[in-house]
């Protein structure tokens, strides 16, 4: 099957954020602080006023001006204390780009520089065993546990502990953030590059002090997202200049501001430890630091759910998760594909294969013994439901034998079992209009290339409907005009808005059944140039079924919803902080076969397998290219991903050339194997795959590099002058 | 067409008079912000991720480290040109039929780029074509799908 936007996007004609413009338009530049931590003494705009072309120049006080509605307790957009190098403390609107650069370069600015916590090992150089100090910068603590953790340890007769540490990590969407902001009245308006309009609408309107009625987000095409476009990050400052300027403002990051601006993975360290008795995993205890940088106190979002993902998904009889969420001067911890899931699991699961290998045990099969399989309880008491981990990790033991019998001499083969909790609370809404010539979708959503919108909605309306994908049309709203939706993200697509699709088609087949006078639902079809519905032997062009006023205004209207639903936690077991349900369980286990260099210490991946659970695969090519993609970019943290930051806060790798993400030749052949048959909440079963299939990457990788060299890797990415040193230390 | 001063920019067989344009000015910019040709991505502006290749005198440029005075009257041939190449409607259909893109941001300087290189060797085997487009990035797809439409064009022959 063809994705719709393929044409357009293979002739150039699809209009991204970076493409669009307005009539009278004007450019914008963020002024960036000089230092990572200070208060703004003074701030001098007026060079910049006077420079060529400018038209508007603002900071704080103009912000306030501007806002005069604003509750007292709102975030500044632009801030009295600087919390990360580059955040924008000023923004020029001109006539032109390079003016407005211009004028950027012109602002002065008095900063009264401020201690500065560059990393995680300036505030805490380790786990804080004997507590915090009082004036600790922590944005959150987590604590939960379960049963007699010290009693499993002490009756142990095997006990291993790992300390891991895990870098952070960039999105990289080919196109940067990008916006266009314009004012009509009393009504504030953006179009912008983003996975979720209603969350712009959300995260803008509550910066800016905007009633939902007031601002109008209008989703572009987007050029990639991984989460980097979740929430609003360009929009503020385009509003802003906008209502100072009485023009429509562009803005658009350029390539480095996206690097220095972007809010995304940040490094953590960790602590895993397991106790064994007879073979059995009877205990874990985990220890998270996880820097989330400039985040506000109380905005942590990670580390109550990440923290999870160490113990991994296996039955424990005790537990102890503990984790803080330490405040550095960086930009804030921000989404990223399953954000810290890849390196929580390359924690969590290369500490269960080392475990095993200590036992003598096979580490599949070590796994394989304690995994959840449905019925079972996460160790925060939730019922884990349909879950594919014990058939994915039998298919990969399978994959494995035969690979080894295959493989060159010195190739190490690593498996990684993932987990991920896809679908979201969260819920949506879709219209659709039947005419006697298509159906049409309205609905919130803009395709960021994952097919979700595109392939996956339309596919649902295929299904479901009986017609075929020419005659589906989607038509986007903004968030004045189109059903409610929480955004691309979390995996959630097909599972809520599908299932929304599917919800109002099966009231419009039934409908439609109704009207054929047959006695259940029809199914409908295309003869000549015109759509039919059939049921029960009884047949009718659509245009006799539909009422004359549905005819001439808008055809024949069903609305379906989503309602966001998730398990429940055991209260009793949290201590402290907050602590989530998941949604669909979803397991990924990968196969990765490697061959390290001993003098260089490159590792190449020289062949991959990827099993995804997936409950009910509705469109084989978009599960695939999900796949492959989620694999890839896995590759990338496993590799050579890493975001460095000086001591001065500054990020000093903030371009493609020295921040490596993968290019052609360094993927290699990747197996994609879909595990059905446990079904999800999603439509037909379906479980999301956006985000699974970069979770176990990383874990693979280091678990084949183990069995290539014998030598484990505790930090990522598993760069060569990493695996050398390790190596040489051997 | 030309400019009072002569100098034209000649962009899939139509010449645009550029003796206004700096001479600093970005062909990627000229294209993109004078010709409304946006098919054209800007993505790094910094030569390290091929979404803005053209061909020049077709051979595959990165349009961000050319300036639009330096290309003189050697023919520019952009993504909305392409088809007019029967190479470059060999690629299309390849990526079309392998499904070889997502979000899309990259596809015009991957069949750019594949459409010079095909053209410039046209008996080049599909590893050679897949280690010239190493210079393009792709973040959606992990090249897998790019990897197997390029495969399938050299099974088709020159």
């Amino acid at each position: 099957m063809i994705r719709a936007d393929a044409p357009a996007k293979l002739e150039g004609r699809i209009r991204f954020g970076t493409d669009r413009t307005r009539p009278g338009m004007l450019w914008a530049a963020l002024v960036p602080a000089p230092v990572a931590h200070g208060r703004i003494r003074q701030l001098d705009l007026d060079p910049a006023r006077r420079a060529p072309g400018v038209v508007a120049a603002i900071g704080a006080a103009e912000e306030r001006a501007l806002l005069p509605g604003r509750g007292a307790e709102a975030t500044p957009i632009f801030p009295g204390e600087i919390r990360y190098r580059n955040q924008p403390i000023a923004a020029i609107a001109a006539r032109s780009l390079e003016e407005a650069r211009a004028a950027a370069r012109a602002v002065r600015a008095e900063i009264e520089p401020l201690p500065l916590l560059a990393d995680l090992d300036s505030v805490l150089p380790g786990w804080p065993e004997e507590g915090l100090p009082a004036d600790a910068p922590i944005n959150a603590h987590v604590r939960a546990r379960h049963g007699d953790v010290e009693g499993e340890f002490a009756r142990a007769d095997r006990v291993r502990r790992d300390a891991f540490r895990t870098s952070g990590v960039a999105q990289v969407p080919l196109e940067p953030h990008a916006c266009i902001a314009w004012i009509e009245g009393e009504v504030w308006h953006v179009l912008t590059s983003t996975q979720s309009p209603f969350g712009v609408r959300e995260d803008a309107g509550e910066l800016l002090g905007l009633p939902p009625e007031r601002l109008v987000v209008e989703g572009s095409w987007v050029g990639g997202g991984f989460g980097g476009k979740v929430a609003a990050l360009v929009e503020p400052y385009a509003l802003l200049l906008a209502a100072a300027s009485g023009a429509p403002v562009r803005l658009a990051l350029t390539y480095r501001e996206e690097f220095q601006l972007t809010r995304s993975t940040l490094p953590a360290r960790v602590w895993i430890a397991s106790a064994v008795r007879g073979g059995h995993l009877t205990a874990r205890t985990v220890r998270l630091l996880l820097d989330t940088g400039g985040s506000l106190p109380g905005r942590d979002f990670a580390t109550g759910y990440a923290i999870a993902f160490l113990l991994g998904p296996y039955r424990l009889d005790a537990f102890e998760v503990e984790g803080y969420a330490v405040r550095t001067h960086k930009p804030p911890f921000g989404s990223h594909r399953a954000p810290l899931a890849p390196q929580c699991t390359f924690a969590a699961d290369g500490h269960t294969d080392a475990l095993a290998r200590d036992l003598g045990v096979d580490p599949v099969a070590f796994r394989r013994a304690h995994v959840w399989t449905a019925g079972d309880r996460t160790a925060l008491g939730q019922e884990v439901g349909p879950f594919g981990a014990a058939a994915a990790l039998d298919r990969a033991r399978a994959l494995q034998e035969e690979w080894r019998r295959s493989m060159p001499a010195g190739t190490g083969l690593g498996v990684g079992l993932g987990y991920w909790s896809t679908g979201t609370g969260a819920g949506g809404e879709v219209r659709l209009s039947l005419t006697p010539e298509r159906l049409t979708i309205h609905e919130g959503e803009r395709e960021i290339g994952s097919g979700s919108v595109v392939r996956g909605l339309v596919a649902m309306a295929e299904r479901t409907l009986g017609l075929p994908a020419d005659r589906i049309v989607l038509e986007y709203g903004d968030t004045a005009t189109a059903p409610y939706d929480a955004g691309v993200f979390g995996s959630r697509t097909l599972g809520a808005l599908g299932q929304a699709v599917g919800a109002a088609a099966h009231e419009l087949t039934a409908e439609l059944g109704r009207r054929l006078g047959a006695a259940g639902p029809a199914r409908l079809g295309v003869e000549g140039d015109e759509l039919w519905a059939a049921a029960d032997g009884r047949r009718s062009p659509i245009a006799q079924l539909l009422t004359p006023g549905e005819r001439d205004h808008g055809g024949l209207l069903r609305t379906g919803r989503h309602y966001g639903r998730s398990g429940a936690i055991d209260p009793a077991r949290v201590h402290a902080g907050e602590f989530y349900a998941y949604h669909d369980f979803t397991a990924s286990v990968h196969l990765a076969a490697v061959q390290v260099d001993r003098e260089t210490g490159q590792v190449t991946v020289l062949r991959y397998a990827a099993i995804q659970d997936a409950g009910r695969v509705i469109d084989p090519p978009t599960f695939r290219a999900q796949v492959e993609g989620g694999v890839a970019m896995g590759l990338g943290t496993a590799l050579t991903e890493e975001m460095l930051w000086g001591p001065d806060g500054r990020l000093e790798n903030p371009g493609l050339l020295d921040y490596r993400v993968p290019t052609l030749l360094e993927i290699p052949p990747i197996e994609v194997i879909p595990l059905e048959g446990f079904p999800g909440a999603g439509p037909e079963g379906a479980k999301g795959v956006g985000e699974p299939p970069i979770i176990p990457v990383p874990a693979a990788v280091a678990n084949a590099v183990a069995d290539a060299t014998g030598v484990r890797l505790y930090e990522l990415p598993l760069t060569p002058e990493r695996v050398a040193r390790a190596l040489m230390a051997r | 067409m030309s400019g009072p001063d002569g100098s034209a920019l000649v962009v899939n067989g139509r010449a645009h008079p550029i003796d206004g344009v700096p001479s600093h000015e970005r062909l990627l910019d000229t294209l993109r912000g004078r010709l409304d040709l946006k098919g054209t991505k800007e993505g790094c502006r910094t030569g390290n991720c091929g979404a803005c290749t053209v061909l020049v005198d077709g051979r595959s440029a990165l349009s961000c480290l050319v300036l639009t005075h330096e290309v003189g009257d050697e023919p520019v041939t952009t993504i909305e040109g392409i088809a007019a190449d029967p190479n470059g409607r060999r690629v299309q259909q390849a990526f079309l039929e392998e499904g070889a893109l997502q979000c899309g941001y990259c596809t015009p300087g991957f069949v750019v780029a594949l459409t010079g290189l095909l053209s410039e060797s046209p008996g080049a085997t599909a590893e050679e074509l897949l280690t010239d487009l190493q210079g393009n990035l792709c973040r959606c797809t992990g090249y897998a799908a790019i990897v197997r439409a390029v495969r399938t064009l050299r099974a088709e022959g020159p």
